[in-house]
């Protein structure tokens, strides 16, 4: 009984629309450019999506407390000055105690500034909701987007180095797939996964 | 007027509270930070000299296998790294690239004047074209050139002298600069190194 009750909970339709129903990746399509870069290796998908949640959660908290402040004339700006200030927190600690995954993801941390799914929850939901909402929000569409891309680079890190976190799992006899860990092995299991998803979700768009 | 004043204000305090969090991170992290830097300078010189290290020994092994010598030359002051086995010699070279600066470490042979190895640590050109400066594939040609004259970066297509190296293609601004910034950090330490 108490299951059925769950889900009519707010909270839990929240936690739901971001990871399935509204996934940012699959369903919305936003924030494309740093999944194809860095989900060459598990660790990095993992570093980043993390990264992303934090980053999410953060801004999300944040404008939703202030959100009865924010003159409407700069809002914009004030969502891009607190949503750069998370991310360059995140940058700073990946460096000082994480620097070989700093060195991997490169320009992509910074870049999280422009990730769109971050942009898109401050205006479309903390601006609009209570603060625990917005952070059950956010925490829903970080985790959305990493599980994406914890999937694709499963995928593509097994195929190109035969390895998954950095074990191997794959027989000696195996031949790297090289392309894999390129660009266009990003584009083609990414497709592949966006065309999946969305037919198991019953995700179709009208023209 | 009074609206404008209101955003004024809200901005000064946005300003003030973000400006904040990041000054308190950045004294929190600094000091790792700078040690992260350093360990990737002493790596980067043990792998050129061919020591095995782990990132638990990699102080201890630095100072058993290079002896750091520090030299002053006309006011400025140059670090030299000295495998103390073969007697290579590693410095940290620093210049403008195209759009930002370059920096990494080159090693070069006992009597100063064979490339034996560089590695680029630091570079902000444009990635996929002047980003390969960086890579391995274009740094493996340096390994036996020789910087006297001086070293050339070039682009034609005649068989390569003991002193050229082939460009990046597409990056003529990037190859041009690294060529100009190895050759005058040399000087200059080729200067404070005769003069030791």
């Amino acid at each position: 009984m108490r299951w059925i009750r769950i889900k009519y909970t707010k909270w839990y339709n929240i936690l739901k629309d971001g990871i399935s129903k509204n996934n940012p990746i699959v369903v919305a399509v936003l924030g494309i450019c740093s999944a194809l870069a860095v989900t060459n290796r598990v660790e990095n998908a993992i570093a980043m999506g993390l990264g992303v949640t934090f980053v999410v959660m953060a801004s999300s908290l944040m404008i939703s407390l202030i959100r009865n402040f924010i003159p409407a004339k700069v809002r914009m700006v004030t969502y891009m000055v607190v949503i750069s200030t998370f991310v360059i927190l995140f940058q700073m600690f990946l460096e000082a105690y994480f620097p070989s995954i700093a060195k991997a993801l490169g320009a992509y941390v910074g870049l999280i500034i422009t990730n769109c799914i971050v942009m898109g929850r401050a205006e479309a939901f903390a601006a609009k909701n209570p603060v625990k909402y917005s952070i059950i929000d956010g925490f829903a569409s970080g985790m959305g987007y990493m599980l994406v891309l914890v999937l694709v680079a499963s995928v593509r890190e097994i195929l190109a180095f035969g390895t998954f976190l950095n074990m191997n799992v794959t027989p000696d006899s195996w031949v790297n797939w090289t392309v894999m860990a390129m660009a266009p092995g990003g584009f083609f299991v990414l497709g592949l996964f966006i065309w999946g998803i969305r037919e198991l979700i019953k995700h179709y768009e009208t023209a | 007027m009074n609206s404008n004043l209101k955003v004024l204000i809200f901005v000064l305090i946005m300003g003030m509270i973000t400006s904040g969090l990041i000054l308190g991170m950045d004294v929190l992290t600094y000091e790792r930070i700078q040690e992260n830097e350093l360990a990737e300078t002493k790596s980067t010189i043990l792998d050129a000299y061919g020591v095995s290290y782990t990132f638990s020994n990699i102080h201890d092994v630095f100072e058993e296998n290079v002896e750091t010598v520090e030299v002053g030359y006309e006011g400025e002051s140059y670090t030299f790294y000295i495998d103390k086995t073969t007697q290579a010699i590693s410095y940290e070279f620093l210049g403008n690239g195209l759009w930002g600066p370059i920096s990494g470490i080159i090693t070069l042979n006992s009597t100063f004047d064979t490339i034996e190895r560089i590695t680029v640590l630091v570079q902000q050109e444009t990635p996929g074209l002047g980003g390969i400066v960086a890579e391995r594939s274009f740094l493996d040609q340096f390994p036996g050139v020789k910087m006297i004259p001086e070293l050339l970066i070039v682009k034609d297509s005649s068989p390569n002298q003991d002193n050229e190296v082939d460009s990046i293609t597409g990056a003529t601004g990037t190859s041009t600069a690294f060529m100009n910034l190895l050759n005058a950090s040399y000087q200059a330490h080729k200067n404070a190194w005769d003069n030791r």
